[in-house]
């Protein structure tokens, strides 16, 4: 394939293009990305557990979502349909990574939870990391969509291709995982991060 | 399945998640401090909630407007890539075209050059007895070489076009 560079007027033509090809203006997009973007960058460094992977994979989502041609009805439409770009390329990173994943042994897993007089927010939120870290890919997005975006189940099972009855027990399981890596004290929602 | 989900876990995240919990009704926290389901989630979502307003203030995430330039440069170039494309299929059908054509004439002219050197070797050169010898082995070469010089002609043709993707390449 051969390489193509855009001289400066090309660029410049690019962005009166864009408007064109587009689905949304760069005010509307600009309101629109304002609303969005933090929450979708925290959903992909989450699941993918690299925050440059995140930094990357976040333009890829912005980029899919205006070149769509679909006809949004609301804010909430186009806030689903982002986050299902986001999953799919998510999901995309998985089959990648599994070819050549490398397998932790139990003994690489660190304790979580150990020391109660580390209480402040930081450290919740390592622990946070790590326990998700050490949770299925799947079984991140899951929780994350539940339960730091609040989309229902019906959305986050058309999200992921997964029959509602067969989300729930994951989710069941996903949330049960969690908590045991997490350790007991946070059952009671003692540490709020 | 009614171990796995509750009816009110929609209520109970839609409650975290606003910050609502602590003045959530007394009906809805007592529920969730006898349902396991709700226990679970009312613990999940308010540590994956916390963790989400921290992003607010403290995760750093590019300008619209440069995600908005990239993108649109990006959408440039492959709106460029998608109208060379059929350019460059064009570009290999008239290489193979030329082989083809140039293969073709070769083929089509092979038995008049072979004539024209039997010509050569017996009326022009006939006199001559060891010139005719040395005629005779040329236009045998010659009879037998077709493939050889079937294999130039294409060099000949491709040498080019094959320069001209490299260059352009570059």
């Amino acid at each position: 394939m051969r390489e193509f560079a855009l001289t400066e007027m090309e660029r410049a033509g690019a962005f009166e293009d864009a408007e064109r090809t587009f689905q949304m203006t760069e005010e509307a997009f600009r309101v629109f990305y304002e609303q969005t973007a933090r929450p979708i960058w925290m959903y992909l460094a989450r699941t993918t557990g690299d925050d440059r992977l995140a930094d990357d994979l976040l333009q890829e989502t912005y980029y899919r979502f205006l070149r769509a041609r679909t006809a949004f009805e609301s804010d909430d439409h186009r806030r689903h349909y982002l986050f299902r770009i986001a999953t799919n390329l998510v999901r995309d990173q998985w089959r990648r990574a599994r070819t050549d994943a490398v397998e932790l042994g139990e003994a690489d897993v660190p304790e979580l939870g150990a020391d109660d007089t580390l209480g402040d927010r930081a450290l919740g939120r390592i622990d946070l990391t790590r326990a998700l870290e050490q949770l299925k890919p799947r079984e991140r997005s899951l929780l994350w969509l539940a339960y730091a975006q609040g989309f229902s189940h019906e959305e986050i099972a058309s999200q992921l291709g997964l029959r509602t009855g067969s989300l729930k027990a994951l989710l069941f399981r996903a949330r049960r995982r969690l908590i045991s890596v997490l350790g007991d004290r946070y059952r009671s929602g003692g540490r709020r991060g | 399945m009614a171990d796995h989900s509750c009816v009110h876990e929609h209520d109970v995240v839609a409650a975290v998640l606003s910050h609502r919990w602590d003045r959530a009704s007394d009906e809805l926290t007592q529920h969730a401090a006898d349902c396991e389901v709700c226990r679970d989630v009312v613990a999940v979502a308010r540590l994956l909630s916390a963790d989400q307003e921290h992003a607010r203030y403290e995760v750093h995430v590019p300008a619209a407007g440069q995600v908005w330039w990239r993108a649109a440069v990006r959408a440039r170039l492959e709106a460029a890539h998608a109208v060379a494309r059929p350019l460059t299929w064009l570009h290999g059908i008239a290489g193979a075209c030329a082989v083809g054509v140039a293969c073709a004439m070769i083929g089509m002219a092979w038995p008049s050059l072979r004539e024209l050197a039997s010509w050569f070797t017996f009326e022009a050169l006939g006199a001559d007895a060891r010139m005719a010898d040395v005629a005779a082995f040329v236009t045998a070469a010659m009879q037998r070489s077709l493939p050889l010089a079937f294999v130039v002609a294409a060099c000949l043709v491709l040498a080019p076009v094959a320069l001209y993707f490299v260059l352009t390449d570059d």
